[in-house]
């Protein structure tokens, strides 16, 4: 039987973000949730640069060491392109004591947001990901019926206050945010189905089911294995390739990719 | 729907005014050990039952009566202020100096049989004459020498119905002072109430006891409910809980971790976007530690009882807390610790540590939406 969360992904994909499910994840858990009251926002720290969610199996599986902690550490992975990873559906140790609101039990009545940085300041925020990042948290919270003033940072919450850091940008900023998204004064920027002009080439990403012969053009370019099937190897290269062109390595070719795929042999 | 949770939210709310109400009784006990009020009380009452209310004639023969004397230190002064007609009730918190807090209605009626007898003059000799022999003749002989007839009126209408029968006099003279007794009680009674009011209604102050953030706190807070619930059933199989003095109760009321104090004030405040209005900063506060004085002169006796029957409640509307025991289904081999218990101090929490395993982007689980349909 599946934890209570399972409303999750229909909640985010509704608001227009992009959202991978991890295998299991609506058996994952360390417990069932209480009531959820709001959403509790976290940076991942991690000391990986390069990739999308690196710290996607840590959260997953719980980290070793020192200061070991069974997983998962989080409901919520969001990666660096804006893409969000259902972790669990049930309760997650990213809380930790404090108190936000008169609610304590933050384990049990919030839900934890991972978001992929670095976390001290070196690694700017993308503003796909920052953007994504208010859109769920404002999804979330109006499918529990709460205000922007239930989205708590991490560093707000636990206590003693200044014990965490995370996330390292304004709180406040954030809720403004939010708080605009929820009001309805910023409508999500999707991905267009195909490209607007021209070759009118359709928009190419795994799982779906692609033109192979496109697919094959796109392999072709980046020097892969032609095969026309748009899996992670072909993923995984396409969003390398975004990383290099400057684009959000989605891994998703929409008219942008196509446009700077078209310049090159 | 009025489920188990309103109803520990009540268990909750009843155990808290229960420890106020321990903690102020404890802090009145304290202070009418140093000031005696009760004493007071009875003092006026005797000189009111004696139509002495100066204390200068019977009441003062009375409390000089080796009978009553022994009972306290010192010499018996009276605590009257003004003449019969400005006189005034003693003070919410006036001294009742070294006279006694009770008096046995036996050694009442005996002393002031006595005293109708032998006169009330204690320096007098010839006590031991045929004609003061507490008798009922002899007191009717002599009780013309009291010289305050309505006393000789009360002390008559007792030996007249006792037909005869001494002893049966005594009794309808103690009979007498009871009913009075009931009166001095009453006063006492409140005359406690509103001292414990404002004791309680400073303790709600002082250590910032506000009924509406307890409630909103515990309607919030699933695991903050359910330790509260825990511990009241401890708490109420405890026969001992009714006599905890002031330390007990304190400690037992920073155990419960409730949202009360200052310390983190502004974090247990509930409506932190509109903080600056007059409700939340003002009346809210204001009216929270009212309801909490105002519980707390109920006395503690009454929210025990009442504690015990919400806690019988409770265990007839069996609380659906079953299912959260044990999970039916359990991802890792250890499974969650106890989910009751998992309470602020043991919820562990992550991003103290930089996460290390890597995730290469080929192991990402496919994404899809956030493109046009």
């Amino acid at each position: 039987m599946s934890f209570s969360l399972t409303w999750l992904p229909t909640v985010l994909l509704d608001a227009g973000l992009k959202v991978a499910e991890c295998p299991g994840w609506a058996n994952l858990g360390r417990a069932e949730m209480g009531t959820v009251e709001g959403v509790l926002c976290h940076h991942t720290a991690t000391t990986i640069r390069s990739g999308n969610m690196p710290s996607l199996n840590t959260i997953i599986h719980g980290r070793s060491g020192r200061d070991a902690l069974p997983g998962p550490l989080a409901q919520l992975g969001l990666g660096r392109d804006g893409t969000y990873y259902i972790i669990a559906a049930g309760k997650c140790n990213h809380a930790g004591p404090g108190i936000w609101k008169g609610i304590t039990g933050g384990n049990t009545h919030f839900i934890g947001i991972e978001a992929e940085n670095v976390g001290d300041g070196s690694e700017p925020w993308p503003e796909v990901q920052m953007d994504a990042y208010a859109r769920g948290v404002a999804a979330i919270l109006k499918h529990i019926n709460r205000g922007a003033e239930f989205c708590a940072g991490h560093k707000e919450y636990r206590l003693p206050i200044g014990f965490k850091n995370d996330p390292n940008f304004d709180m406040n900023d954030f809720r403004r945010r939010v708080q605009d998204i929820m009001d309805g004064r910023s409508a999500p920027v999707v991905i267009p189905k195909e490209e607007p002009a021209g070759l009118i080439r359709q928009t190419l990403r795994r799982g779906k089911a692609n033109d192979a012969e496109l697919v094959k053009i796109v392999q072709q370019k980046l020097g892969l294995t032609v095969d026309g099937f748009f899996g992670p190897i072909t993923e995984a290269a396409v969003r390398e390739f975004q990383r290099g062109k400057g684009l959000v390595a989605d891994g998703i070719i929409g008219p942008k990719s196509w446009a700077i795929l078209d310049t090159i042999a | 729907m009025f489920g188990s949770n309103t109803l520990e939210i009540a268990i909750g709310i009843i155990l808290l005014f229960f420890l106020v109400s321990t903690l102020c009784t404890a802090v009145r006990e304290g202070i009418e050990a140093k000031l005696k009020t009760r004493a007071a009380y009875l003092e006026q009452g005797i000189r009111e039952l004696l139509n002495d209310f100066t204390g200068t004639g019977m009441a003062k023969s009375l409390y000089d009566h080796p009978l009553i004397s022994g009972l306290f230190n010192g010499a018996y002064k009276t605590l009257a202020k003004g003449n019969e007609t400005t006189l005034k009730r003693p003070d919410l918190l006036a001294g009742g100096k070294d006279l006694p807090s009770y008096i046995p209605s036996k050694n009442f009626a005996r002393a002031l049989m006595d005293i109708a007898t032998r006169g009330k003059d204690m320096g007098a000799v010839n006590l031991n004459e045929p004609s003061n022999t507490i008798t009922i003749d002899n007191i009717r002989k002599n009780i013309s020498n009291l010289g305050n007839p309505q006393i000789e009126r009360a002390i008559l209408n007792a030996l007249d119905l006792a037909q005869g029968d001494l002893l049966a006099a005594e009794t309808n003279i103690e009979n007498w002072f009871n009913s009075s007794m009931d009166r001095i009680s009453g006063w006492y009674k409140r005359s406690t109430q509103w001292i414990v009011f404002w004791i309680a209604l400073s303790v709600a102050v002082i250590m910032n006891i506000n009924v509406f953030t307890v409630v909103d706190y515990l309607s919030k807070n699933d695991t903050a409910r359910k330790i509260l619930v825990q511990r009241a059933g401890v708490l109420t199989k405890d026969s001992t809980m009714l006599k905890m003095d002031y330390m007990q109760a304190d400690s037992a009321l920073k155990d419960l971790k409730l949202p009360i104090g200052w310390s983190n004030y502004g974090s247990f405040r509930i409506n932190h976007a509109d903080g600056s209005g007059i409700w939340n900063n003002l009346f809210g506060p204001l009216l929270g530690w009212l309801i909490t004085a105002l519980a707390a002169t109920m006395g503690a006796p009454y929210w025990f009882d009442l504690l015990n029957k919400f806690m019988v409640i409770r265990s007839t509307v069996k609380p659906k807390e079953k299912s959260e025991e044990e999970p039916s289904y359990t991802p890792r081999p250890n499974p969650p610790t106890n989910s009751v218990m998992d309470n602020a101090e043991n919820e562990p929490d992550c991003c103290s540590e930089p996460f290390n395993e890597d995730t290469p982007d080929q192991e990402l689980p496919a994404s899809k939406g956030g493109v046009a349909l």
